[in-house]
Protein backbone atom coordinates (compact mmCIF):
# COMPACT_ATOMS: atom_id res chain seq x y z
CA UNK A 1 0.00 0.00 0.00
CA UNK A 2 1.36 3.37 -0.94
CA UNK A 3 1.52 6.02 1.83
CA UNK A 4 -1.05 8.18 0.64
CA UNK A 5 -3.42 5.45 0.53
CA UNK A 6 -2.80 4.00 3.45
CA UNK A 7 -3.02 7.75 5.27
CA UNK A 8 -6.61 8.02 3.02
CA UNK A 9 -7.78 4.83 4.60
CA UNK A 10 -6.56 5.85 7.70
CA UNK A 11 -8.64 9.37 7.87
CA UNK A 12 -11.62 7.21 6.69
CA UNK A 13 -11.31 4.83 9.99
CA UNK A 14 -10.44 8.22 12.33
CA UNK A 15 -13.65 9.91 11.29
CA UNK A 16 -15.93 7.43 10.79
CA UNK A 17 -15.21 6.17 14.48
CA UNK A 18 -15.32 9.37 15.80
CA UNK A 19 -18.80 10.22 14.21
CA UNK A 20 -20.31 6.95 15.64
CA UNK A 21 -18.27 6.05 18.68
CA UNK A 22 -20.57 8.10 21.29
CA UNK A 23 -23.34 6.62 19.76
CA UNK A 24 -22.12 2.99 20.07
CA UNK A 25 -20.72 3.77 23.13
CA UNK A 26 -24.86 4.06 24.02
CA UNK A 27 -25.42 1.08 22.02
CA UNK A 28 -23.40 -1.20 23.67
CA UNK A 29 -24.26 -0.19 26.95
CA UNK A 30 -27.88 -0.49 26.52
CA UNK A 31 -27.42 -3.51 24.68
CA UNK A 32 -26.08 -5.04 27.68
CA UNK A 33 -28.91 -5.82 29.57
CA UNK A 34 -30.99 -6.30 26.30
CA UNK A 35 -29.25 -9.33 26.04
CA UNK A 36 -30.72 -10.77 28.82
CA UNK A 37 -34.26 -8.86 28.32
CA UNK A 38 -35.95 -12.08 28.66
CA UNK A 39 -34.48 -12.90 32.35
CA UNK A 40 -35.23 -9.39 33.18
CA UNK A 41 -38.15 -9.77 32.25
CA UNK A 42 -39.36 -12.08 34.19
CA UNK A 43 -37.76 -10.75 37.04
CA UNK A 44 -39.30 -7.83 37.08
CA UNK A 45 -42.95 -8.90 36.15
CA UNK A 46 -45.06 -8.76 39.23
CA UNK A 47 -48.23 -10.80 37.03
CA UNK A 48 -49.89 -13.21 39.38
CA UNK A 49 -48.20 -16.61 39.06
CA UNK A 50 -49.66 -19.08 36.21
CA UNK A 51 -52.30 -21.87 37.52
CA UNK A 52 -50.56 -25.35 38.47
CA UNK A 53 -51.73 -27.60 35.51
CA UNK A 54 -49.87 -30.19 33.65
CA UNK A 55 -47.58 -29.51 30.58
CA UNK A 56 -49.96 -31.02 28.44
CA UNK A 57 -53.18 -29.72 30.04
CA UNK A 58 -55.35 -28.21 26.88
CA UNK A 59 -55.56 -24.34 26.93
CA UNK A 60 -58.74 -22.58 26.75
CA UNK A 61 -60.81 -21.38 23.93
CA UNK A 62 -59.61 -17.90 22.56
CA UNK A 63 -63.50 -17.47 22.29
CA UNK A 64 -63.68 -17.12 25.54
CA UNK A 65 -60.74 -15.53 26.04
CA UNK A 66 -61.97 -12.45 23.86
CA UNK A 67 -65.30 -12.88 25.03
CA UNK A 68 -63.66 -12.23 28.44
CA UNK A 69 -61.79 -9.70 26.73
CA UNK A 70 -64.38 -7.18 25.77
CA UNK A 71 -66.84 -7.50 28.63
CA UNK A 72 -63.71 -6.08 30.82
CA UNK A 73 -63.69 -3.49 28.28
CA UNK A 74 -67.72 -2.96 26.42
CA UNK A 75 -67.11 -0.50 22.79
CA UNK A 76 -63.35 -1.46 22.59
CA UNK A 77 -61.20 -3.64 19.53
CA UNK A 78 -59.28 -6.40 19.95
CA UNK A 79 -56.07 -5.49 18.25
CA UNK A 80 -54.67 -9.38 18.40
CA UNK A 81 -53.54 -12.30 20.26
CA UNK A 82 -50.52 -13.65 21.47
CA UNK A 83 -50.38 -17.24 22.23
CA UNK A 84 -46.41 -17.83 24.05
CA UNK A 85 -45.02 -21.24 23.10
CA UNK A 86 -43.12 -20.68 26.28
CA UNK A 87 -45.27 -20.40 29.08
CA UNK A 88 -48.56 -20.67 29.15
CA UNK A 89 -49.96 -17.44 29.08
CA UNK A 90 -52.01 -15.11 25.89
CA UNK A 91 -51.66 -11.98 25.70
CA UNK A 92 -54.44 -9.72 24.09
CA UNK A 93 -53.83 -6.40 23.17
CA UNK A 94 -56.90 -3.70 23.07
CA UNK A 95 -57.60 -0.41 22.15
CA UNK A 96 -60.31 1.93 22.30
CA UNK A 97 -61.36 2.02 18.55
CA UNK A 98 -59.21 1.71 15.66
CA UNK A 99 -59.36 5.53 14.72
CA UNK A 100 -58.12 6.21 18.08
CA UNK A 101 -55.54 3.60 17.76
CA UNK A 102 -54.41 4.73 14.20
CA UNK A 103 -54.60 8.30 15.84
CA UNK A 104 -52.11 7.18 18.48
CA UNK A 105 -50.90 4.09 19.48
CA UNK A 106 -49.82 4.64 23.25
CA UNK A 107 -53.68 4.50 23.49
CA UNK A 108 -53.78 0.58 23.42
CA UNK A 109 -53.23 -1.47 26.34
CA UNK A 110 -53.08 -5.50 26.67
CA UNK A 111 -54.62 -7.85 29.02
CA UNK A 112 -52.53 -10.79 30.47
CA UNK A 113 -54.43 -14.45 30.99
CA UNK A 114 -53.63 -17.84 32.06
CA UNK A 115 -53.74 -20.33 29.23
CA UNK A 116 -55.48 -23.08 30.74
CA UNK A 117 -57.46 -20.99 33.04
CA UNK A 118 -58.19 -18.08 31.61
CA UNK A 119 -57.85 -15.66 34.45
CA UNK A 120 -56.76 -12.65 33.74
CA UNK A 121 -52.96 -12.45 35.83
CA UNK A 122 -51.99 -8.73 34.65
CA UNK A 123 -53.33 -5.82 32.87
CA UNK A 124 -51.54 -2.67 31.49
CA UNK A 125 -52.84 0.63 31.62
CA UNK A 126 -52.65 2.33 28.19
CA UNK A 127 -49.14 2.77 26.71
CA UNK A 128 -49.06 6.26 27.36
CA UNK A 129 -49.57 6.28 30.91
CA UNK A 130 -48.13 3.49 32.17
CA UNK A 131 -44.89 5.00 32.22
CA UNK A 132 -41.74 2.89 30.41
CA UNK A 133 -40.76 0.32 31.85
CA UNK A 134 -36.04 -0.26 32.90
CA UNK A 135 -36.23 -2.66 29.28
CA UNK A 136 -38.61 -0.11 27.06
CA UNK A 137 -36.09 2.99 28.24
CA UNK A 138 -32.97 0.62 26.98
CA UNK A 139 -34.87 -0.89 24.08
CA UNK A 140 -35.50 2.94 22.98
CA UNK A 141 -32.00 4.20 23.57
CA UNK A 142 -30.47 1.11 21.97
CA UNK A 143 -32.79 1.48 18.75
CA UNK A 144 -33.71 5.21 18.17
CA UNK A 145 -33.14 7.30 21.19
CA UNK A 146 -36.53 7.71 21.85
CA UNK A 147 -37.20 9.40 17.84
CA UNK A 148 -39.25 6.91 16.46
CA UNK A 149 -38.75 6.15 13.05
CA UNK A 150 -36.40 9.01 12.46
CA UNK A 151 -33.99 7.64 15.26
CA UNK A 152 -34.14 3.90 13.72
CA UNK A 153 -33.03 5.43 10.32
CA UNK A 154 -30.37 7.19 12.65
CA UNK A 155 -29.10 4.52 14.55
CA UNK A 156 -28.89 2.61 11.35
CA UNK A 157 -26.35 4.64 9.88
CA UNK A 158 -24.47 5.03 12.83
CA UNK A 159 -24.49 1.37 12.46
CA UNK A 160 -23.53 1.97 9.08
CA UNK A 161 -19.91 4.01 9.86
CA UNK A 162 -19.41 1.62 12.41
CA UNK A 163 -19.02 -0.97 9.51
CA UNK A 164 -16.59 1.43 7.60
CA UNK A 165 -14.61 1.86 11.03
CA UNK A 166 -14.51 -1.72 11.25
CA UNK A 167 -13.64 -2.52 7.74
CA UNK A 168 -11.09 0.51 7.77
CA UNK A 169 -9.59 -0.58 10.63
CA UNK A 170 -8.88 -3.76 8.78
CA UNK A 171 -7.22 -2.00 6.30
CA UNK A 172 -4.93 0.02 8.49
CA UNK A 173 -3.96 -2.92 10.43
CA UNK A 174 -2.11 -4.60 8.52
CA UNK A 175 0.63 -1.65 8.33
CA UNK A 176 0.78 -1.34 11.80
CA UNK A 177 0.98 -4.84 12.45
CA UNK A 178 3.76 -5.62 9.65
CA UNK A 179 7.05 -6.01 11.85
CA UNK A 180 5.00 -7.02 15.49
CA UNK A 181 3.75 -10.60 16.08
CA UNK A 182 0.19 -11.18 16.67
CA UNK A 183 -1.11 -10.60 20.20
CA UNK A 184 1.94 -8.13 21.03
CA UNK A 185 1.05 -5.52 23.49
CA UNK A 186 3.72 -2.89 23.79
CA UNK A 187 3.60 -1.47 27.82
CA UNK A 188 7.55 -0.25 28.10
CA UNK A 189 7.10 2.93 26.39
CA UNK A 190 3.99 4.88 26.52
CA UNK A 191 0.27 4.42 27.83
CA UNK A 192 -0.62 5.87 23.72
CA UNK A 193 1.31 3.02 22.70
CA UNK A 194 -0.10 0.37 25.11
CA UNK A 195 -3.50 1.50 23.98
CA UNK A 196 -2.61 1.69 20.20
CA UNK A 197 -1.69 -2.46 20.53
CA UNK A 198 -4.61 -3.31 23.11
CA UNK A 199 -6.88 -1.16 20.15
CA UNK A 200 -5.34 -3.31 17.22
CA UNK A 201 -5.93 -6.21 18.99
CA UNK A 202 -9.30 -6.25 20.79
CA UNK A 203 -10.43 -5.14 17.10
CA UNK A 204 -9.03 -7.77 15.14
CA UNK A 205 -10.03 -10.65 17.46
CA UNK A 206 -13.37 -9.33 17.53
CA UNK A 207 -13.44 -8.41 13.97
CA UNK A 208 -16.25 -11.12 12.52
CA UNK A 209 -18.55 -10.60 15.74
CA UNK A 210 -18.52 -6.78 15.33
CA UNK A 211 -19.12 -7.29 11.70
CA UNK A 212 -22.13 -9.30 12.03
CA UNK A 213 -23.67 -7.84 15.03
CA UNK A 214 -23.50 -4.35 12.85
CA UNK A 215 -24.56 -5.15 9.71
CA UNK A 216 -27.56 -7.46 11.18
CA UNK A 217 -27.85 -4.22 13.58
CA UNK A 218 -28.31 -1.62 10.14
CA UNK A 219 -30.68 -4.48 8.82
CA UNK A 220 -32.93 -4.60 11.93
CA UNK A 221 -33.02 -0.45 11.71
CA UNK A 222 -34.13 -0.78 8.26
CA UNK A 223 -37.72 -2.90 9.52
CA UNK A 224 -39.95 -0.34 9.62
CA UNK A 225 -39.43 0.90 6.04
CA UNK A 226 -38.96 -2.94 4.93
CA UNK A 227 -42.43 -3.70 6.53
CA UNK A 228 -43.93 -0.63 5.06
CA UNK A 229 -42.67 -1.84 1.50
CA UNK A 230 -44.13 -4.75 1.64
CA UNK A 231 -47.35 -3.60 3.04
CA UNK A 232 -47.55 -1.02 -0.04
CA UNK A 233 -47.10 -4.04 -2.59
CA UNK A 234 -47.32 -7.49 -1.94
CA UNK A 235 -49.84 -7.03 0.84
CA UNK A 236 -52.07 -4.23 -1.03
CA UNK A 237 -51.84 -6.71 -4.25
CA UNK A 238 -53.62 -9.29 -1.99
CA UNK A 239 -56.15 -7.19 -0.18
CA UNK A 240 -57.02 -5.18 -3.88
CA UNK A 241 -59.95 -7.43 -4.72
CA UNK A 242 -61.65 -6.98 -1.92
CA UNK A 243 -61.25 -3.30 -2.31
CA UNK A 244 -64.56 -1.35 -1.44
CA UNK A 245 -66.04 -3.83 0.06
CA UNK A 246 -67.73 -3.60 2.85
CA UNK A 247 -65.87 -4.49 5.93
CA UNK A 248 -67.33 -6.99 8.64
CA UNK A 249 -69.03 -5.54 11.80
CA UNK A 250 -67.83 -7.02 15.38
CA UNK A 251 -70.98 -9.21 15.11
CA UNK A 252 -70.23 -10.69 12.31
CA UNK A 253 -66.55 -12.20 13.24
CA UNK A 254 -66.31 -15.98 12.95
CA UNK A 255 -64.69 -17.58 16.14
CA UNK A 256 -60.85 -16.46 16.36
CA UNK A 257 -60.39 -19.75 17.90
CA UNK A 258 -61.51 -21.69 14.70
CA UNK A 259 -59.65 -19.61 12.49
CA UNK A 260 -56.53 -20.70 14.47
CA UNK A 261 -57.65 -24.38 13.87
CA UNK A 262 -58.12 -24.04 10.37
CA UNK A 263 -54.76 -22.70 10.10
CA UNK A 264 -53.10 -25.38 12.48
CA UNK A 265 -54.93 -28.06 10.35
CA UNK A 266 -53.62 -26.80 6.92
CA UNK A 267 -50.00 -26.45 8.31
CA UNK A 268 -49.30 -29.24 10.51
CA UNK A 269 -45.34 -28.58 10.53
CA UNK A 270 -45.87 -24.88 11.38
CA UNK A 271 -46.70 -23.32 14.93
CA UNK A 272 -49.28 -21.31 15.14
CA UNK A 273 -48.72 -18.37 17.89
CA UNK A 274 -50.90 -14.91 16.69
CA UNK A 275 -53.95 -13.98 15.63
CA UNK A 276 -54.33 -10.34 14.38
CA UNK A 277 -57.71 -9.12 14.51
CA UNK A 278 -60.22 -7.69 11.27
CA UNK A 279 -59.02 -4.00 10.62
CA UNK A 280 -55.87 -3.30 12.81
CA UNK A 281 -53.22 -1.82 10.87
CA UNK A 282 -51.11 -4.41 10.99
CA UNK A 283 -53.59 -6.67 9.72
CA UNK A 284 -56.52 -6.98 6.86
CA UNK A 285 -59.82 -5.44 7.33
CA UNK A 286 -61.67 -8.44 5.91
CA UNK A 287 -59.61 -11.26 7.76
CA UNK A 288 -58.10 -12.85 10.75
CA UNK A 289 -54.04 -12.94 10.21
CA UNK A 290 -52.51 -15.74 11.75
CA UNK A 291 -48.91 -15.88 12.36
CA UNK A 292 -46.97 -19.03 11.58
CA UNK A 293 -43.36 -20.29 12.09
CA UNK A 294 -41.15 -23.24 12.12
CA UNK A 295 -40.13 -25.38 14.45
CA UNK A 296 -36.34 -25.90 13.64
CA UNK A 297 -34.04 -23.07 15.67
CA UNK A 298 -33.75 -21.18 12.09
CA UNK A 299 -37.60 -21.87 10.98
CA UNK A 300 -38.68 -20.71 14.07
CA UNK A 301 -37.54 -17.21 13.59
CA UNK A 302 -39.66 -17.52 9.83
CA UNK A 303 -42.74 -16.03 10.20
CA UNK A 304 -45.60 -16.74 7.41
CA UNK A 305 -48.81 -14.67 7.29
CA UNK A 306 -52.08 -16.71 7.17
CA UNK A 307 -55.19 -14.77 5.93
CA UNK A 308 -59.01 -16.39 7.51
CA UNK A 309 -61.51 -14.83 5.73
CA UNK A 310 -63.27 -13.32 8.91
CA UNK A 311 -67.19 -13.88 7.84
CA UNK A 312 -66.93 -17.55 6.77
CA UNK A 313 -63.76 -18.53 8.51
CA UNK A 314 -62.64 -20.01 5.55
CA UNK A 315 -58.47 -20.24 4.63
CA UNK A 316 -57.99 -17.45 1.92
CA UNK A 317 -54.13 -17.58 1.37
CA UNK A 318 -50.82 -18.12 2.95
CA UNK A 319 -48.65 -15.49 2.05
CA UNK A 320 -44.93 -16.10 0.91
CA UNK A 321 -43.27 -13.61 2.65
CA UNK A 322 -40.47 -11.36 0.42
CA UNK A 323 -36.69 -12.40 0.59
CA UNK A 324 -36.05 -8.74 2.27
CA UNK A 325 -38.42 -9.71 5.17
CA UNK A 326 -36.69 -13.01 4.99
CA UNK A 327 -33.50 -11.89 5.11
CA UNK A 328 -34.72 -9.15 8.61
CA UNK A 329 -35.93 -12.47 9.99
CA UNK A 330 -32.70 -14.17 9.69
CA UNK A 331 -30.72 -11.44 10.96
CA UNK A 332 -32.52 -10.61 14.17
CA UNK A 333 -30.99 -13.98 16.11
CA UNK A 334 -27.81 -12.56 14.40
CA UNK A 335 -28.36 -9.21 16.42
CA UNK A 336 -29.44 -10.27 19.61
CA UNK A 337 -27.11 -13.44 20.49
CA UNK A 338 -30.53 -15.46 21.64
CA UNK A 339 -30.72 -18.44 19.62
CA UNK A 340 -28.18 -20.53 21.72
CA UNK A 341 -28.91 -20.83 25.66
CA UNK A 342 -27.38 -19.05 28.66
CA UNK A 343 -23.90 -19.51 27.36
CA UNK A 344 -24.38 -17.49 24.34
CA UNK A 345 -26.20 -15.30 25.49
CA UNK A 346 -23.17 -14.30 28.38
CA UNK A 347 -20.53 -14.82 24.94
CA UNK A 348 -22.59 -12.24 23.87
CA UNK A 349 -22.21 -9.92 26.62
CA UNK A 350 -18.33 -10.28 26.99
CA UNK A 351 -18.11 -9.42 23.59
CA UNK A 352 -19.78 -6.48 23.51
CA UNK A 353 -17.96 -5.57 27.28
CA UNK A 354 -14.46 -5.86 24.87
CA UNK A 355 -16.14 -3.87 21.74
CA UNK A 356 -17.10 -0.82 24.73
CA UNK A 357 -12.93 -1.82 24.87
CA UNK A 358 -12.27 -1.16 21.49
CA UNK A 359 -14.67 1.98 21.55
CA UNK A 360 -12.54 3.17 24.47
CA UNK A 361 -8.79 2.74 23.86
CA UNK A 362 -9.84 4.34 19.79
CA UNK A 363 -11.44 7.35 21.41
CA UNK A 364 -8.24 7.20 24.07
CA UNK A 365 -6.03 6.82 20.93
CA UNK A 366 -7.58 10.16 19.66
CA UNK A 367 -7.53 12.48 22.79
CA UNK A 368 -4.33 11.77 23.70
CA UNK A 369 -2.72 12.75 20.18
CA UNK A 370 -1.24 15.97 20.92
CA UNK A 371 -0.40 15.56 24.47
CA UNK A 372 2.11 12.83 23.65
CA UNK A 373 5.40 13.43 22.86
CA UNK A 374 5.36 9.77 20.81
CA UNK A 375 2.40 10.45 18.82
CA UNK A 376 4.39 12.78 16.45
CA UNK A 377 7.19 9.78 16.34
CA UNK A 378 4.49 7.18 16.11
CA UNK A 379 2.74 8.76 12.91
CA UNK A 380 6.17 8.65 11.34
CA UNK A 381 6.61 4.93 12.06
CA UNK A 382 3.12 4.48 11.10
CA UNK A 383 4.20 5.74 7.21
CA UNK A 384 7.63 3.79 7.57
CA UNK A 385 5.55 0.55 7.91
CA UNK A 386 3.90 1.61 4.93
CA UNK A 387 5.88 1.90 2.34
CA UNK A 388 9.69 3.88 1.91
CA UNK A 389 12.23 5.13 4.45
CA UNK A 390 11.16 7.30 7.17
CA UNK A 391 12.56 10.55 5.15
CA UNK A 392 10.02 13.12 4.60
CA UNK A 393 7.60 14.64 6.27
CA UNK A 394 3.68 14.16 6.62
CA UNK B 1 11.87 1.71 -1.90
CA UNK B 2 11.41 -1.05 0.27
CA UNK B 3 11.61 -0.30 4.40
CA UNK B 4 14.33 -2.65 5.26
CA UNK B 5 12.95 -3.95 8.76
CA UNK B 6 11.84 -7.71 9.09
CA UNK B 7 8.32 -7.62 7.89
CA UNK B 8 5.56 -10.68 8.18
CA UNK B 9 3.85 -11.60 5.15
CA UNK B 10 0.21 -11.61 4.49
CA UNK B 11 0.62 -15.29 5.72
CA UNK B 12 2.00 -14.65 8.84
CA UNK B 13 0.20 -11.54 9.66
CA UNK B 14 -3.67 -12.94 8.82
CA UNK B 15 -3.26 -16.20 10.02
CA UNK B 16 -4.52 -15.79 13.94
CA UNK B 17 -6.85 -12.83 12.49
CA UNK B 18 -8.13 -15.42 9.56
CA UNK B 19 -8.46 -18.29 12.26
CA UNK B 20 -10.70 -15.89 15.17
CA UNK B 21 -12.77 -15.05 11.92
CA UNK B 22 -13.20 -18.14 10.77
CA UNK B 23 -13.83 -19.96 14.52
CA UNK B 24 -15.89 -17.08 15.40
CA UNK B 25 -18.20 -17.50 11.80
CA UNK B 26 -18.44 -21.13 13.10
CA UNK B 27 -19.66 -20.30 16.28
CA UNK B 28 -22.21 -17.91 15.28
CA UNK B 29 -23.66 -20.44 12.55
CA UNK B 30 -23.51 -23.72 14.28
CA UNK B 31 -26.03 -22.90 17.12
CA UNK B 32 -28.22 -21.30 14.66
CA UNK B 33 -28.29 -24.00 11.98
CA UNK B 34 -27.68 -26.99 13.98
CA UNK B 35 -30.17 -28.77 16.04
CA UNK B 36 -29.44 -27.85 19.29
CA UNK B 37 -27.09 -30.39 21.27
CA UNK B 38 -23.51 -30.95 20.06
CA UNK B 39 -23.84 -27.84 18.04
CA UNK B 40 -24.77 -25.52 20.71
CA UNK B 41 -21.85 -26.55 22.77
CA UNK B 42 -19.25 -26.42 19.58
CA UNK B 43 -20.95 -22.89 19.31
CA UNK B 44 -19.90 -21.78 22.82
CA UNK B 45 -16.23 -23.43 22.13
CA UNK B 46 -15.41 -21.61 19.27
CA UNK B 47 -16.81 -18.40 20.50
CA UNK B 48 -14.93 -18.64 23.57
CA UNK B 49 -11.80 -19.11 22.23
CA UNK B 50 -11.29 -15.67 20.91
CA UNK B 51 -11.56 -14.31 24.10
CA UNK B 52 -9.22 -16.61 25.59
CA UNK B 53 -6.98 -15.13 22.95
CA UNK B 54 -7.70 -11.95 23.77
CA UNK B 55 -6.87 -13.04 27.55
CA UNK B 56 -3.70 -14.70 27.31
CA UNK B 57 -2.64 -11.89 25.17
CA UNK B 58 -3.17 -9.48 27.56
CA UNK B 59 -1.95 -11.21 29.84
CA UNK B 60 1.65 -12.55 28.07
CA UNK B 61 3.15 -9.00 26.78
CA UNK B 62 6.14 -8.46 24.94
CA UNK B 63 9.22 -8.35 26.64
CA UNK B 64 10.37 -5.18 27.49
CA UNK B 65 14.21 -4.96 25.59
CA UNK B 66 12.97 -6.77 22.81
CA UNK B 67 10.43 -3.75 22.45
CA UNK B 68 12.53 -1.17 23.35
CA UNK B 69 15.35 -1.82 20.50
CA UNK B 70 12.22 -2.52 17.52
CA UNK B 71 11.16 1.19 18.00
CA UNK B 72 14.49 2.57 18.41
CA UNK B 73 14.78 0.80 15.31
CA UNK B 74 12.55 2.04 13.45
CA UNK B 75 12.82 5.84 14.83
CA UNK B 76 16.47 6.02 13.58
CA UNK B 77 15.17 4.54 10.27
CA UNK B 78 17.85 2.16 10.47
CA UNK B 79 15.71 -1.22 11.33
CA UNK B 80 17.47 -4.55 11.50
Amino acid sequence: MTRAALRRWFWVHKWASLICTAFLLIICITGLPLIFRDEIGNWLDDSLPYAAAAEDAPAISLDRIAATARRMYPGQVIGNMFIDDDEPKIMVAMAPSWAAYNADRASAHWIKFDAHTGAVLKQSKSFGSDGHSFLDIMLSLHRDLFAGLAGELFMGLMALLFIIAIVSGVVVYAPFMRRLDFGTVRTDRSSRLKWLDLHNLTGIILLAWMLVVGTTGVINELSTPLFGLWQMTDVKALLAPLHGKPVPAESELSSPQAAFDTVKAALPDMTANSVVFPGSPFGSPYHYLVWTKGRQPLTARLFSPVLVDARSGKLVSIVKMPWYLRGLEVSRPLHFGDYGGMPLKIVWALFDLVTIAVLGSGLYLWTSRRTSPLAEAEAELVASHAAGPVAGSR
Amino acid sequence: MKSSAIRHGPGKLWRWPATLAILTTFGLLSALLGQGGLWWVLSWIALAIPLVVAVVCFQRQQRPVVAAMKITQTLNGSGP
